[in-house]
């Protein structure tokens, strides 16, 4: 219990460090990932990097927008989380709807990604009637139950290469994340050491995350 | 039956085409490349507008691909690429 009275006595700092510690993680892969995408014009990098681009974008607008105002605050927060899952969602199954080498101008104004910026508002709206996070809660357990089921189908045909089982275990990860997040909300009264267990599993994922991407940008072969 | 060539796979034997002859008339790319005449057009127009290889008109009036210096960069850092895709399903 040390450790959690710890834990909650210093909830500023450690609010701190969580938003600096996923920040840095996410600008390093969109940094990494964009050198990518600038050389070979693959989609489905880029809208991986857009997935860390919002994820960024999330946390650490809720840590500044926090300051000022919670509503605000909530907002902006489930809308780009809601936007990072759509992404890196599609990232894996874009192929299915587009043409390889006809790609859209622009990976942020588009058709496809106006339907999920429609698809977030109406989804954070709803959560804001309902005074509730459970849409987006729900979104997220759908989007990475079908990711995690991808990846591993991934990982079964290609168990050649280093890091796709690590991948799918990331997948699933961020699906028990969401599905507690659900549960925790919806049953448990956001009961705090839980709460805590999943911040603690979110930085887990990003970490994992980062050192993947850092690994396999690394030098030349 | 041979395995068809993933996009990037193509673009990645053009431009390694390209480099190993230094400046290659466009018939003989086209031989190397493995593809069809219109296929051929399409990869070469979208390698162009993304300054991926430029074309040169020597003195007799010859035209000769080259690679540009994203070019040689795309090939430099094609295994990372291919890797990256791989390992996250993209």
């Amino acid at each position: 219990m040390h450790l959690y009275d710890l834990l909650l006595n210093n909830r500023e700092p450690l609010k701190i460090l969580f938003t600096i510690i996923i920040g840095f993680a996410c600008f390093m892969i969109v940094l990494r990932t964009d050198k990518l995408f600038r050389l070979s014009y693959h989609q489905g990098i880029r809208y991986f990097r857009n997935a860390f681009f919002f994820y960024g974008l999330a946390f650490i607008l809720r840590y500044l927008f926090g300051i000022f105002s919670n509503s605000l605050m909530k907002f902006v927060f489930e809308f780009f989380l809601i936007m990072a899952g759509f992404s890196l969602f599609y990232s894996l199954i874009w192929k299915k709807f587009e043409i390889p080498g006809k790609e859209s101008y622009s990976s942020l104004i588009n058709w496809r990604i106006f339907l999920f910026y429609i698809l977030s508002i109406i989804l954070v709206i709803l959560d804001y009637i309902w005074e509730t996070y459970c849409f987006m809660f729900g979104s997220q357990i759908v989007l990475f139950a079908y990711a995690s089921i991808i990846s591993y189908i991934n990982y079964n045909k290609n168990k050649g290469k280093e890091f796709t089982g690590l991948y799918f275990i990331v997948m699933l990860l961020n699906f028990i994340v969401w599905a507690a997040n659900f549960v925790v909300a919806k049953f448990l009264e956001w009961y705090r050491p839980i709460v805590i267990g999943v911040y603690a599993i979110d930085i887990i994922i990003f970490i994992l995350l980062l050192y993947t991407v850092l690994s396999l940008t690394k030098g030349k072969n | 039956m041979a395995k068809k060539r993933e996009r990037l796979e193509v673009i990645k034997d053009i431009l390694s085409a390209i480099r190993s002859t230094r400046n290659i008339k466009p018939t003989r790319l086209l031989y190397a490349s493995n593809l069809s005449p219109q296929m051929f057009k399409e990869y070469i127009n979208e390698l162009m507008d993304k300054g991926f290889i430029k074309i040169d008109i020597n003195e007799e009036d010859k035209k000769t691909f080259s690679l540009t210096k994203k070019g040689n960069e795309f090939l430099e850092e094609y295994r990372i690429i291919e890797r990256f895709i791989g390992n996250f399903g993209l």
